[in-house]
């Protein structure tokens, strides 16, 4: 399955595991990385054997460093640039899938890095990570939906001051604050992460997805169509 | 003439907004509250501000709303029209960072609360004390101190209106960081200027995002999110940073 040219794709029974891989420049998230998560996601949303999607970084020094300035100054006009953002939502494919995601974060994490990793639902990282919002200094703001994944994760404070003041973060501090789970060592990361898969692989598939759905829905409503919302789930299973 | 109740002054990008009743420990009045109003209708889009900064005169930053205030209103109803400070504060595109020397207590919480980023000194403190008084905030703490702390943390406060330190405010999350009180000014100032230069639309955008987008279902806010970027997309600013990076030196944003 690996007709891609900046992901690795695998499938190990119930994981799908999708590599960033353009380690030569530290992951940096580019137009075809986009293009073929969208592929990806895609496949693995409908693919019925798979419970569980790990995404993790190639290379030793980033799970992935931010998006490829390069492509920026030769994109098409911002109009088109929109119509193409939400023809195929890669953003919106993200925080809807129906299984559980997984992030191993290791080194750099940075702008659309931390993106993508708020866009799964737990976040692993290693004692080295590190993490940043830069966007600002560029004169843009975080587009990959960090605006809003980030302040719904740790909270306003932490989120405007990360993405006002460019100040990055370590993995301590992102465990304080909530950005991730956990922090374990470098060389355990990786199978960590596969072990707390397997642990929510293990579980029954449609649980675990009610359970997210009525988190992540529940979230965008008031209280009481919250506890409605968790009532019908709960009475589906 | 008489003292007025806030001073305004203007270094480049940086504007410095100073609470001035440092013989009532800043208390709002309703004075305050139209001085407020006049120095935020004197700053326009093209007022060359990137960040403000809210800071007092005085050991203390704001002890709340000052008693006598209310007697002036022939009901509490008609007082909140003008005694409430923080939908000016919030009205502020740029984003705006509050410098606490001492106690921020009721309304003065209110107002720290009302900025995007919070420094304080380490003898300040905090408090919403006006449950003792058998009142509750009226200038939004009830709103934005659960939406920054959460909701236990908050209804601790809320409920109680015992006072917090500078060291237990930063482990919940009230304020950004804490140094000592002489650096206080300075380290706030650096912190602005720090802001400042960054693109100042993408400041202001991303505190649009952020704060708009938490009212917001995710799929709505991603789309606002979407929205203002490619809107940033039209300015120079933008391709003024990506330049700068890829040419490794520091970009010089003009805000357009």
């Amino acid at each position: 399955m690996n007709a891609f040219e900046t992901l690795i794709l695998e499938k190990k029974e119930t994981l799908g595991l999708i590599i960033l891989n353009r380690p030569e420049v530290m992951n940096l998230h580019n137009m075809a990385m986009r293009d073929e998560l969208f592929e990806a996601l895609s496949a693995f949303r409908l693919d019925e054997d798979i419970r569980v999607i790990l995404i993790r970084g190639a290379g030793e020094k980033a799970f992935c460093a931010g998006a490829d300035l390069n492509e920026f100054l030769t994109a098409p006009p911002p109009t088109a640039a929109r119509e193409v953002r939400f023809d195929s939502d890669l953003w919106r494919l993200f925080t809807t899938m129906p299984q559980s995601l997984i992030a191993a974060v290791h080194g750099y994490c940075l702008g659309s890095g931390i993106e993508i990793a708020l866009c799964c639902d737990l976040v692993l990282a290693s004692e080295e990570a590190r993490f940043g919002l830069p966007e600002a200094s560029l004169g843009i703001i975080p587009a990959a939906g960090g605006t809003q994944t980030v302040p719904r994760a740790v909270g306003m404070g932490p989120a405007l001051e990360m993405m006002l003041t460019n100040r990055w973060i370590n993995a301590a501090e992102a465990r304080r604050i909530g950005l991730v789970n956990r922090v374990v060592p470098r060389k355990r990361l990786f199978s960590e992460a596969e072990q707390t898969a397997r642990l929510i692989a293990d579980k029954n598939p449609r649980a675990v997805r009610a359970a997210k759905e009525a988190v992540l829905r529940g979230l965008d409503l008031p209280l009481d169509q919250g506890l409605e919302l968790e009532r019908r789930l709960a009475l589906r299973l | 003439m008489k003292e007025p109740s806030v001073l305004f002054r203007q270094e480049g990008p940086v504007g410095v907004i100073t609470l001035n009743r440092p013989n009532s420990h800043n208390a709002v009045t309703a004075e305050m509250v139209s001085e407020f109003q006049a120095l935020r209708a004197g700053i326009g889009w093209d007022s060359g501000l990137s960040v403000l900064l809210l800071t007092a005169q005085g050991p203390d930053f704001c002890i709340g709303t000052d008693p006598e205030a209310w007697r002036r209103f022939p009901s509490r109803e008609e007082a909140l029209t003008y005694l409430s400070l923080t939908p000016i504060i919030a009205s502020f595109n740029q984003p705006v960072i509050a410098a606490i020397a001492g106690r921020a207590y009721g309304q003065g919480l209110e107002l720290a609360l009302a900025c995007d980023l919070r420094l304080c000194a380490e003898e300040a403190s905090f408090a919403l004390p006006q449950i003792a008084s058998g009142e509750i905030p009226f200038d939004g703490g009830t709103q934005r101190l659960p939406r920054l702390i959460g909701r236990l943390r908050a209804m601790e406060m809320i409920l109680t209106g015992k006072a917090i330190n500078a060291a237990e405010a930063k482990d919940i999350g009230l304020v950004n960081g804490i140094v000592p009180a002489a650096e206080l000014n300075a380290s706030a100032f650096n912190l602005a200027k720090e802001l400042a230069a960054k693109g100042p639309i993408a400041l202001r955008y991303a505190k649009e995002a952020v704060l708009k987008g938490l009212d917001l279902t995710l799929e709505q806010g991603l789309r606002l999110e979407a929205d203002l970027y490619f809107l940033l997309h039209t300015t120079q600013d933008r391709r003024e940073g990506i330049t700068a990076f890829r040419e490794k030196r520091s970009p010089k944003f003009e805000g357009r």
